[in-house]
């Protein structure tokens, strides 16, 4: 951090919150708001004067609470700037009749009561996300007793008092009595690899690793302590960590595979007796502790959601940050020019943070050297003509790449060709078909239609295959020599959020007998949220089929992704099931039933055009 | 817009099954009984949604 602070080419703005993100890669522009301090930090030598005389006193959140601070403080030892803050919402110094002691004492009179947010703008060509994570609350399990029992203590607590930075300057105690404990418990997996519907389904990766480094740490310091942990599994993947943990065995440290269901205090004592059933033996055991530390989960940062709309990034099921590609891609946000690295992607240790970091700069540093980018030329178009200025593409686009059209000044929507991925949601979603996406055009897709049904259609399975998961799955289950029908035609498109309705209806009204749309899962979409839209309108194409009369069982939706082979031809072989169902008067009946409801429709539209040129 | 209770039908094996629903916060939809993804979020009865 200090480096950083005095890296001339680094300008580090502490203190300060993104509002705002617009533009596209090598042209974003950020505006942040730097808050008011309070206190000059160019100024501000931390003689520490002011803190001594404020009145106030509040917990200390560096130390977990376990001390206080003063109103006007400073942050943590190292922090830079190394500078004191002033928390207003505790001063009392607004109205200086109230106290204002600080201001008086301070020699360098940086202390400004009327100090005001600033905001500043930025013109970047990268953003690198590292926002971090936050840490799992594990009051929601209550048969730990945290909160209830004070010598219930978190990781995060245990870190700050064996700390020699820490309240208790790094010797041990337990916060009962403040006397040394002579058993230490730890309980891993708090808040992690839970499906009981509390805490979190997914791993959170560090906690083992820590509880090892900890009773290290308990075992060197002081030796001859009882220390139990209790775990489900450990997980000592990386470089070093298994010797790590054989060492923390050898050192006496007991591990114990079961999970306590229940921890109750002695009223005198204050120890923890803690029941657990051991998996290794299968018997129920009781386990007396003085202490007991909750080994806590990983969490993302409860503004992630905040940080995801500003970039225009999307989120896994578990609320962390989507990367473009978890294997090609890793630090790859997918925004163009937007870089993720640590906690805000996955919970991970410091090691594999750097790493990513590292990584991420590299990837940013090539962007900004080239000084120009490359784009594929698969983006969108509008075609002034037949735009009406409704809107619907700025709003479908996920990557803010529109700007919406306005209807009052005539103003046609503008797309960003740097910031358009090519997915071909607002395509599809034209109901005026005003904007084409290059190389995927109508007509393109159109004419493959045709071809596919231009000879026995009834006995064709037409299939739009996204570029990146379904068509790569069909690959798959080729190049595993995985038998499905010969009857199957593939129709690629970049994304499934580009197969437009029309095309679909097109299919049928040629004689198809079933159709099947395909995209990526939801998790692995490559344009954010562009498959969205395709369940959104296969909804719509549903409904449709219910108005016309015809089975909606003909129009078949699944998400395949490239590593699901088995399913892609598992699928196709079902659909070919379902189409030998398909009689040839029922093909008639939908090809009369689309061509009627397109008739009427043109009817209704000539009828609405001839309308707008009378008036 | 709230998530509310719907019903889903799969259009691969014909089990119907109800389910939230959020226009806002789409979700992917698997067939709890075949694991398909062709699940159909089935409209309102008439009478239901004129009330």
């Amino acid at each position: 951090m200090m480096d950083v602070g005095r890296h001339p080419n680094v300008e580090l703005l502490s203190f300060s919150e993104v509002e705002s993100v617009a533009g596209f890669v090598g042209n974003f522009h950020v505006t942040i708001r730097k808050k008011a301090r309070y206190v000059n930090p160019d100024e501000c030598n931390t003689c520490g004067e002011c803190a001594k005389v404020c009145p106030v006193a509040v917990p200390d959140e560096y130390q977990q609470g376990f001390t206080s601070r003063k109103a006007i403080y400073l942050p943590f030892a190292q922090a830079v700037p190394s500078s004191y803050v002033l928390d207003m919402e505790n001063c009392l110094g607004v109205n200086p009749i109230a106290c204002g002691k600080c201001q008086e004492v301070c020699e360098k009179k940086c202390i400004d009561y009327d100090d005001q947010d600033e905001l500043i703008n930025v013109e970047v060509g990268v953003i690198i996300a590292a926002t971090g994570m936050d840490v799992y609350d594990p009051t929601e399990y209550d048969e730990y007793g945290y909160t209830r029992y004070e010598n219930v203590i978190t990781s995060m607590e245990f870190e700050r008092l064996i700390c020699a930075g820490g309240p208790t300057e790094g010797h041990f105690i337990r916060p009962t009595d403040r006397k040394l404990p002579k058993s230490i418990g730890f309980i891993q997996c708090v808040g992690s690899r839970s499906r009981d519907g509390r805490g979190n389904p997914y791993c959170s990766n560090i906690c083992c690793m820590n509880t090892v480094k900890d009773t290290l740490l308990l075992c060197d310091h002081y030796p001859g302590t009882e220390i139990k942990v209790f775990y489900m599994d450990i997980r000592a993947f990386g470089k070093g960590f298994e010797d790590l943990y054989m060492r923390s065995k050898e050192e006496g440290v007991k591990y114990i595979r079961g999970i306590p269901g229940e921890v109750l205090e002695e009223v005198d004592s204050k120890n923890l007796v803690l029941t657990v059933e051991n998996t290794t033996t299968g018997k129920l055991e009781k386990h007396e502790l003085e202490m007991l530390v909750l080994s806590q989960g990983v969490i993302p940062r409860r503004d992630n959601d905040q940080i995801r709309k500003l970039l225009t990034l999307s989120t896994t099921s578990d609320g962390f940050i989507m990367e473009s590609h978890p294997k090609l891609k890793p630090v790859d946000a997918p925004t163009k020019g937007v870089f993720i690295a640590g906690c805000l992607e996955s919970p991970k240790d410091v090691k594999d943070s750097v790493t990513q970091a590292g990584a991420a700069a590299a990837r940013a540093s090539i962007l900004l050297n080239a000084g120009k980018t490359k784009i594929e030329a698969i983006t969108s178009m509008v075609d002034p003509e037949k735009c009406n200025y409704c809107g619907v593409c700025a709003r479908v686009c996920a990557y803010n790449a529109i700007i919406a059209p306005d209807k009052k000044t005539k103003k046609l929507p503008v797309i960003i060709q740097a910031a358009c991925a090519g997915c071909g949601a607002c395509a599809a979603e034209c109901q005026q078909d005003a904007i084409y996406m290059r190389h995927f055009r109508d007509e393109q897709i159109m004419a493959q239609i045709e071809a596919i049904l231009a000879r026995d259609p009834h006995k064709q399975l037409v299939t739009f295959a996204c570029n990146w998961c379904s068509y790569a799955g069909g690959d798959m289950a080729g190049t595993s020599r995985l038998q499905y029908p010969t009857t199957c035609r593939l129709i690629r498109t970049m994304c499934s959020g580009r197969v437009d309705e029309k095309f679909v209806m097109h299919a049928f009204k040629l004689g198809a007998p079933m159709v099947l749309v395909s995209g990526c899962h939801f998790a692995d979409c490559h344009y954010i949220s562009a498959v969205h839209w395709t369940q959104k309108r296969m909804d719509r194409l549903w409904s449709k089929f219910d108005r016309l009369g015809i089975r909606a069982e003909r129009l078949q939706l699944e998400w395949i992704s490239a590593a699901e082979g088995q399913k892609f031809a598992r699928v196709m072989r079902g659909m070919e099931e379902k189409m030998a169902r398909v009689t040839l008067e029922e093909i008639e009946y939908t090809m009369k039933a689309i061509a009627e409801d397109e008739a009427r429709e043109l009817a209704k539209k000539d009828k609405v055009d001839s309308v707008e040129v009378e008036v | 817009m709230a998530a509310r209770e719907v019903l889903f039908k799969c259009l691969n094996c014909g089990h119907e099954y109800p389910g939230m629903f959020d226009m806002d916060n789409v979700t992917e939809r698997t067939c709890p009984k075949c694991r398909s993804n062709s699940v159909r979020r089935l409209p309102k009865p008439k009478a239901e949604s004129k009330k």
